[in-house]
């Protein structure tokens, strides 16, 4: 996990701003893991909510039927995620589906989604892909 | 939608369909300070140290491959060439060296460890001799232990006392991997012009002027270029070319982004993108399919060389575009055994050495993954070495020579290994000798960069 030098001194500023003169290393280490929790990230161990943005982009498709934009979009309001934008395309029988989700006030990560979702793909027999923003953007965007 | 349909299920396809995948994330780890004039010291520092930076190594890249949908198909580490640091030891010493590395390859959970290697273009050190003549012996007792000995460049000149030694030592390492399809020659690489900081194993090392520890990318997708050419169809050779790039550019892309993540969990500086198509063996990931949906009609056919050429020259000019740290081997990997269409183009006879030779001048690397009949005579063995080193000293180039003489096979049988190393039909040599140019020993001198004709 990288924190940029403005998040640090944001970081130092507010454990001033709380502790005032009469800080103890227990009181400062309590303020500063605070600020990183709210930051959404620990200093130690790997969180998955430590990749650049939220946004994800859950593509899929298979044969139509009725219910599956209800059991996806049920699964990503269950944890609380954001959709930004949604599009989809019907070719006979066969439905394309892509939609820009926000994860970043979920309190579930990357991993708990794909594994719902992979559940979502199974009960429905189609295909769910959960990848990064990031791909795209450095793929199709110059 | 910030992004078009087309783009997003093209991403898709490639990575579900055509087999787009980052061939390898390879840590390179610096062994320089590992020395001691204690052997038991010395492999405790090694072994520590490869722990020490490569225990999350399998994890972080399987952590990077869930986030993006991308599969990475290999992590592997390369070391600095042992000969280096370890230049004061003897055989015995080098083989034990190459058990250790086995042994931390296998505690980090990896296939293949990269650096048993020495650069010898100019002459030997004495440790070099050494730890050359231990090579039999290393790859023969460990698994995953890779080695390259660099005998050329162009700099430097051909070193065809080197050559000869290494001929022998393949010889000897085909006998003592018998049992086993002379396996140990797939780990074993003589160079012309190696480059420092190529990810892909048999050849990866961590080169001498590399920082501490650094993570280097090799990316693949022959599958995605295929589709893109044959989605091209009828068009004139300048419309294909920029097909072509427009493609590598997105697959160097996506492995630039991959590399960064990887190398950002681990906190270790980021090296560079190998630009390379690396086929395998399996149904569409296939350098020579993509040469026949350009137009040959098989793998060996007049033209082929050109093709090749410009399809090497398209995947480096697009991944210099999409990266600025472009390095290791980038270009187009035409190795026989690990690519379908290769081997049915043996098997027919339509491709040759000689054909393949030729190619080679214009490719990445050179003569890679080709078994020969077992008792093929060290002196020829050696003749073809001269010959690709002499491509990659000219040209200026990295060539390299991945000679199987598979031990008691004759010419047109078939070997399998089984996984990414694909199956091998022997293919005839000449019987012509070479034996009273090659046994001169001594030095090709090194050429001369102007009168370029």
């Amino acid at each position: 996990m990288r924190i940029s030098e403005e998040e640090i001194r944001k970081i130092a500023l507010r454990a001033i701003e709380e502790l005032g003169n009469k800080a103890t290393p227990d009181m400062v280490r309590e303020v500063v893991q605070k600020s990183f929790t709210k930051l959404g990230t620990m200093p130690e161990g790997y969180s998955e909510k430590d990749i650049s943005t939220g946004r994800i982009i859950l593509t899929s498709f298979g044969f139509n039927q009725p219910g599956i934009i209800a059991t996806i979009t049920k699964t990503l309001s269950d944890a609380k995620i954001d959709i930004k934008d949604l599009s989809q395309k019907i070719m006979d029988e066969f439905y394309t589906m892509i939609m820009l989700i926000d994860i970043s006030n979920s309190p579930k990560d990357l991993k708990e989604l794909q594994e719902d979702m992979a559940k979502c793909a199974e009960n429905l027999k189609v295909k769910i892909f959960i990848q990064h923003e990031d791909l795209f953007r450095y793929m199709h965007r110059i | 939608m910030a992004y078009e349909f087309e783009e997003v299920l093209e991403t898709i396809r490639m990575t579900e369909i055509e087999h787009f995948d980052i061939r390898t994330v390879t840590l390179g780890i610096s062994l320089r300070d590992c020395v001691d004039r204690n052997l038991e010291i010395t492999k405790q520092k090694i072994y520590d140290k490869i722990i020490k930076y490569g225990k999350y190594h399998v994890e972080y890249a399987k952590q990077v491959e869930a986030e993006y949908g991308v599969s990475i198909a290999n992590k592997r580490v390369a070391v600095t060439p042992i000969s280096i640091p370890f230049d004061n030891y003897k055989m015995e010493d080098f083989i034990e060296i190459a058990k250790i590395l086995d042994k931390a390859a296998e505690d980090i959970g990896i296939d293949y460890i990269g650096g048993f290697a020495a650069l010898v273009q100019k002459g030997f050190t004495n440790g070099e001799r050494e730890m050359i003549k231990a090579i039999p012996y290393a790859l023969s007792q460990t698994k995953r232990v890779c080695a390259n000995v660099n005998v050329a460049s162009t700099k430097a000149g051909i070193n065809m006392d080197a050559i000869n030694i290494m001929s022998e030592v393949i010889l000897s390492l085909a006998e003592k991997t018998k049992d086993e399809g002379s396996i140990g020659c797939a780990k074993l690489v003589v160079y012309c012009n190696v480059p420092e900081d190529n990810p892909f194993i048999a050849g990866a090392f961590h080169g001498i002027s590399e920082p501490e520890v650094v993570l280097n990318v090799g990316i693949s997708g022959p599958g995605v270029v295929f589709d893109a050419v044959k989605e091209a169809g009828r068009c004139d050779l300048n419309t294909l070319a920029e097909k072509i790039k427009k493609t590598a550019f997105k697959i160097t892309r996506a492995g630039e982004l991959i590399g960064n993540k990887v190398a950002e969990k681990h906190g270790i500086p980021f090296g560079i993108v190998d630009v390379s198509l690396a086929p395998t063996p399996a149904e569409g990931d296939s350098i020579g399919d993509i040469l026949k949906a350009m137009g040959v009609e098989d793998v060996g056919a007049p033209g082929t060389t050109a093709a090749l050429a410009m399809l090497n020259d398209c995947v480096k000019k697009a991944g210099l575009m999409a990266s600025s740290s472009v390095g290791g081997l980038s270009g187009a990997f035409i190795p026989i055994s690990e690519d379908r269409a290769m081997i049915n183009a043996v098997a027919k006879g339509h491709l040759s050495i000689e054909k393949l030779e030729a190619m080679t001048a214009v490719c990445s690397v050179g003569l890679d993954m080709i078994a020969v009949a077992g008792d093929t005579p060290a002196t020829t063995i050696a003749g073809i070495i001269a010959d690709e080193c002499a491509i990659g000293m000219i040209n200026d180039k990295a060539t390299a020579v991945r000679i199987i003489p598979i031990y008691g096979k004759k010419v047109g049988e078939v070997y399998d290994y089984g996984g990414l190393l694909g199956e091998a039909p022997v293919m005839p040599v000449s019987k012509l000798s070479s034996e009273n140019f090659v046994l001169r020993g001594g030095k090709i001198p090194a050429p001369t960069r102007s009168l370029t004709n």
